[in-house]
């Protein structure tokens, strides 16, 4: 009996030995937090009590920049409207009265050629490439990106966004994007600028077909980017070249564009998340 | 007595006769071969007879839409040849005097390719085990199948899913009219047949005489993977943004 008696005496006091030391470190939490190792930065131990606001992420685009790209160009004369009358002939000078009527509304224009002539800018006997005009449109950050062109089919303007979808929110974000995929990230802003340039022509009774197609460059493009298709009006092809029907197009596009221009927004990848949202 | 100047307006007017009928002789033969250059009626598949309705999706140029509409037709049993046959009906209905969406007749699509997805590559099996399911031998040499390393290769969606590699002939690619709206229209049309006759065609890509080309006719791009989807679109009515 006596070895046991004294077994569970040690215990005893073994437990109350632990008791009293848990006491002493609740009183007293920062005896037992432990030391700093000399490795650690001293910078580290104290938290600045008010952090510093992190700077704004600079804005994607240029809410005054408006890109023009009239499509085709030098020996490209893209369709035949009619025996005299080429495409790439009726985008240039429905982009100029484009040009015209944004720089009076305070826009700065961004053309990818203003020649017949489709060269690079810095070296004028080098052809412009699709993705050349891409180039283009991306480093100027334009608040809309308007890709022209004209046929002979249909009647009024066809507008198109980019088929590619939307980038799934809740996938990894990865760094930067593949080159035939920009447009993925812009693809919701390029349909709300479809829906709003669609809108004004429509009250300006222009006929009018909107769809998604897969025409190069429009999917490299950093922008909210429309394709803006030239068509005949009332099924006269000698229309496409005619100063007043490109004009009341221009003028509506131009006016919808300055709506739209307080409209963009950066697309949701661009997003700076809100401070207060992390834990 | 015949006169001298009878006779010899008599065998003027009789060599005439000859060389006329010589004449329209020879423009009927080229006007023939015309026609049956246009018309390549050469059978490729088996003959078949049962009709079934099949849906079409049929563009209209003036309002942008693409419809699908039902027609009684005859179509082999076998994928491939089924899915040459679909397009080329399609074709046929662009060519029509009236049609929405006016094409130039004659025969559009050279062959369609079906490749299972994911589309793999087989390389020489140098281990000599050869345990891989169903080695080949090619030349003597075992090869393997070989899965792409690439992240973005293709993928089914369902088992058994299919990539269609259409192969476009250039004289149809050549007439094809130009245009953002009218290219757009054409490719949508014949992925929304596909899709809508057979579910297993999962992607679509597009070659002209076996080669790739950049765009249909200078607008819609015939370079990347196309996604079968119903393609079915109403004319656009915009709403209130």
């Amino acid at each position: 009996m006596k070895p046991a008696t004294s077994a569970l005496a040690k215990s005893a006091a073994l437990l109350l030995a632990l008791a009293s030391i848990s006491c002493l470190a609740q009183n007293n939490p920062a005896q037992t937090s432990p030391a700093p190792t000399p490795a650690a930065p001293a910078t580290g131990s104290t938290a600045p009590a008010h952090p510093a606001p992190s700077p704004a992420p600079p804005s994607p685009f240029n809410r005054t920049v408006i890109l023009l790209d009239p499509a085709h160009g030098g020996l490209d004369s893209g369709s035949r409207i009619s025996e005299s009358i080429v495409e790439k002939d009726v985008t240039l000078t429905f982009a100029f009265k484009l040009r015209s009527l944004l720089a009076a509304r305070g826009f700065s224009v961004v053309m990818t050629r203003d020649s017949d002539a489709a060269t690079l800018p810095n070296t004028p006997g080098t052809p412009l490439t699709l993705d050349d005009r891409a180039g283009i449109a991306n480093h100027a950050h334009p608040v809309a990106c308007l890709l022209l062109h004209a046929t002979a089919a249909g009647a009024g303007i066809h507008l198109y966004s980019s088929e590619l979808d939307a980038p799934d929110p809740n996938a990894a974000e990865t760094f930067g994007a593949p080159w035939l995929t920009a447009q993925a990230a812009w693809v919701t802003q390029s349909q709300r600028l479809q829906k709003s340039l669609g809108l004004a022509l429509t009250r300006a009774n222009i006929p009018l077909v909107q769809s998604r197609a897969s025409v190069r460059p429009v999917d490299s493009l950093t922008c909210p980017a429309l394709v803006v298709e030239l068509a005949p009006n009332a099924g006269d092809n000698a229309s496409l070249i005619d100063s007043t029907y490109q004009q009341h197009v221009a003028e509506v596009i131009a006016t919808a564009l300055v709506f739209w221009q307080n409209q963009a927004q950066p697309p949701d990848r661009a997003t700076p998340t809100p401070t207060g949202a992390q834990p | 007595m015949i006169p001298r100047h009878q006779r010899i307006l008599f065998w003027c007017l009789f060599a005439c006769i000859v060389a006329m009928g010589v004449f329209l002789f020879l423009e009927r033969k080229r006007a023939r071969d015309r026609i049956g250059a246009l018309a390549d009626a050469t059978p490729i598949d088996a003959p078949y007879s049962n009709t079934e309705s099949v849906t079409l999706d049929l563009a209209s140029d003036a309002d942008g839409s693409v419809t699908a509409t039902t027609r009684p037709i005859a179509l082999p049993d076998e994928i491939a040849p089924r899915a040459r046959a679909l397009l080329e009906h399609l074709v046929a209905e662009y060519a029509l005097p009236g049609s929405p969406h006016p094409l130039e007749s004659g025969a559009a699509v050279d062959d369609v390719f079906l490749l299972p997805l994911p589309v793999v590559g087989h390389a020489l099996d140098t281990s000599g085990s050869a345990t891989s399911a169903k080695p080949t031998q090619s030349g003597g040499n075992t090869t393997i199948p070989v899965a792409s390393t690439d992240p973005n290769a293709l993928q089914p969606q369902t088992p058994g899913g299919e990539l269609a590699v259409i192969n476009l002939r250039s004289s149809f690619v050549n007439a094809h009219p130009s245009g953002v709206e009218v290219e757009s229209l054409t490719l949508l049309s014949m992925i929304g047949t596909l899709h809508a006759n057979l579910p297993q065609i999962e992607q679509i890509r597009f070659l002209v005489d076996g080669q790739q080309r950049e765009t249909l006719a200078g607008h819609a791009d015939l370079l990347r993977t196309y996604p079968s989807h119903d393609t079915t679109i109403q004319a656009t009515v915009p709403d209130s943004p």
